[in-house]
């Protein structure tokens, strides 16, 4: 491998080509939801990441917001998060986290319109308390959650449904602080942010990190990967080993080749001045040039 | 403090049962007070595996719904009687159970019994719940095929999540001469996806087979089998005896078939 092979086969053809092309030159197996609407075409959609996708914690200043994802009946989409899929990401968020907030933070609950009882508010007090940090505030829509909260002893504070909750994502479209993950993302996980995203760990088969900036791997690379999800196509993927069962970068697609690699290197993934995904050598990586013209 | 370990797998098919029978027979021959708990409701075999049907009347529903005692419920076994079954109701499905009520019933256990097995079903829906409430240790059974080993990561990423925090992993039907052949994933090859302990591994043996139609755990034999050994150095693991791994190197092969072999993985 000298500098600038590329490693990985890149399928998705320059824009112009693929709108008229609904298969793939190379045999391509095309993630099969894709995430919003239905399309032939072979690159992936771009991805907006709204705040509540997923169970987010948020540092912010001396407090942490918890966030969570909304009812299934509440959103648009027929598919919403049921309490046990909160939990699970609630708990995977809090230990690949673990080391950035202080020790008795306050936390700030926001519920959005998502039904809480007794028993599961106090689930997430308990789990919180064990690290240290304690609930304080809950703000919530609905007006049983929030009654439930009071009872509880939280300060609770009400708004309107339509009110959203966290002002500024929508206000500012630009991208968030970087997210920092510890741990391995075993099959069936997925992180999504708003912004670069740092995983000290693996990202073995099956898992998947959606980034609107950067995504850098520490460890070795098997997941899906996508950076630049909001369409920008300057985005990398960096990872010490590279063998991921598939990296987009904006709406840029490549799968790893069929036959691996003998050795690994740390190598790095960018889409080229060609408009294609190559991958160089970590070593050997320049930034290509029309980025510098930008 | 008793021991409250599951043994689950994600993937259907791989052995979860015939192993949580083979580890409680086995901890029972050495005179440990064990229950085996069947959580799969609907689904139960566990009875079958250890040869105990015929002597179920009640199930872990009706201990719940307070139609009998828990000791009422409970099947010492024939050969054993440190050995216990809790059967799983047949009648009902996972839904019948909530969470709680089986961290209930495995705590009423621990208060009797050092160890408690608990026999997972497939999958990772409510059963899985259940079956993972009250467990404070894991037992991830997986087979070396890529589905199996990734159905085991999502499982080890969800018991983490549930903080049941030490996962030992035990990889069942290796066939050694396929994995010389390069045709099976190695033990190392499923290691290095999972990164867990490894707590033993179980040689493919044709011999599980005829032992679960007789109710009849293969720990039990009278004449040793590889994988009823290899169950047998899984359980002194567990104790936290340092055993071995076993040689599954393939033994009829030729000096010089090997020295092939070796120089055409060389080229």
């Amino acid at each position: 491998m000298t500098s600038d092979t590329s490693s990985i086969s890149t399928p998705s053809d320059p824009p112009e080509a693929s709108s008229t092309s609904s298969e793939p030159p190379m045999d391509l197996s095309l993630p099969s939801s894709s995430p919003s609407e239905p399309t032939s075409d072979a690159r992936p959609n771009l991805i907006d990441i709204p705040e509540n996708l997923q169970v987010r914690l948020k540092p912010e200043g001396d407090k942490l917001l918890l966030i969570l994802p909304p009812d299934a009946e509440q959103t648009k989409s027929p598919i919403g998060f049921s309490w046990n899929e909160v939990w699970q990401q609630f708990k995977q968020q809090l230990s690949a986290r673990e080391r950035f907030w202080q020790p008795n933070s306050a936390v700030y609950l926001m519920v959005g319109d998502r039904l809480l009882d007794n028993r599961q508010l106090q689930a997430i007090a308990d789990e919180l308390s064990d690290l240290q940090l304690q609930l304080r505030w809950v703000y919530t829509s609905r007006r049983q959650t929030a009654v439930v909260a009071a009872t509880a002893g939280y300060s609770v504070e009400q708004q309107t449904a339509a009110a959203p909750i966290a002002k500024p994502t929508t206000a500012a479209p630009s991208m968030e602080e970087p997210l920092y993950v510890q741990m391995t993302l075993r099959s069936g996980t997925e992180i999504r942010h708003n912004g670069t995203v740092v995983v000290l760990g693996d990202l073995n088969p099956g898992s998947s990190v959606i980034a609107a900036g950067d995504i850098l791997v520490w460890g070795r690379l098997r997941g899906v990967a996508h950076a630049g999800c909001k369409g920008d196509s300057r985005c990398l993927i960096l990872a010490l080993q590279l063998e991921p069962t598939q990296i987009r970068i904006a709406d840029f697609v490549a799968r790893a080749p069929e036959t691996p690699p003998a050795h690994y290197h740390p190598e790095v993934a960018y889409v080229s001045p060609k408009r294609t995904i190559r991958i160089a050598r970590a070593s050997d990586f320049q930034r290509p040039e029309w980025e510098n013209q930008a | 403090m008793a021991r409250i370990i599951v043994i689950t797998s994600g993937k259907g098919g791989v052995g979860k049962t015939t192993t949580t029978a083979n580890l409680g027979m086995a901890l029972a021959k050495r005179r440990r007070k064990v229950v085996v708990v069947d959580a799969d409701f609907g689904l139960r075999n566990l009875d079958l595996l250890l040869g105990l049907e015929n002597r179920v009347v009640y199930t872990a529903v009706e201990v719940l719904a307070g139609q009998c005692r828990l000791e009422q419920a409970l099947v010492k076994d024939k050969r054993f009687n440190n050995l216990a079954l809790l059967p799983a109701a047949q009648n009902r499905t996972k839904e019948a159970v909530t969470p709680d009520q089986m961290k209930q019933l495995v705590n009423a256990l621990a208060r009797v019994y050092e160890y408690i097995l608990i026999d997972c079903p497939a999958g990772i829906e409510m059963g899985f719940q259940n079956a993972i409430a009250a467990a404070k240790e894991a037992v991830i059974v997986t087979t070396p095929e890529i589905s199996a080993v990734r159905d085991a990561d999502r499982v080890i990423g969800l018991l983490e999540a549930n903080n049941v925090k030490q996962i030992q992993l035990l990889i069942n039907r290796i066939k050694p001469a396929m994995v010389q052949a390069n045709d099976m994933m190695s033990v190392a090859d499923v290691q290095e996806i999972l990164a867990v302990k490894l707590l033993g591994v179980i040689p493919d043996d044709e011999k599980v087979i005829v032992s679960t139609n007789k109710g009849e755990p293969l720990v039990l034999s009278e004449t040793p089998s590889q994988a009823g050994t290899a169950f047998d150095n899984v359980v002194r693991r567990l104790e936290g005896e340092p055993v071995p791994f076993m040689d599954l190197t393939v033994r009829d092969e030729g000096l010089l078939s090997r020295l092939r072999r070796i120089l055409s993985n060389r080229a």
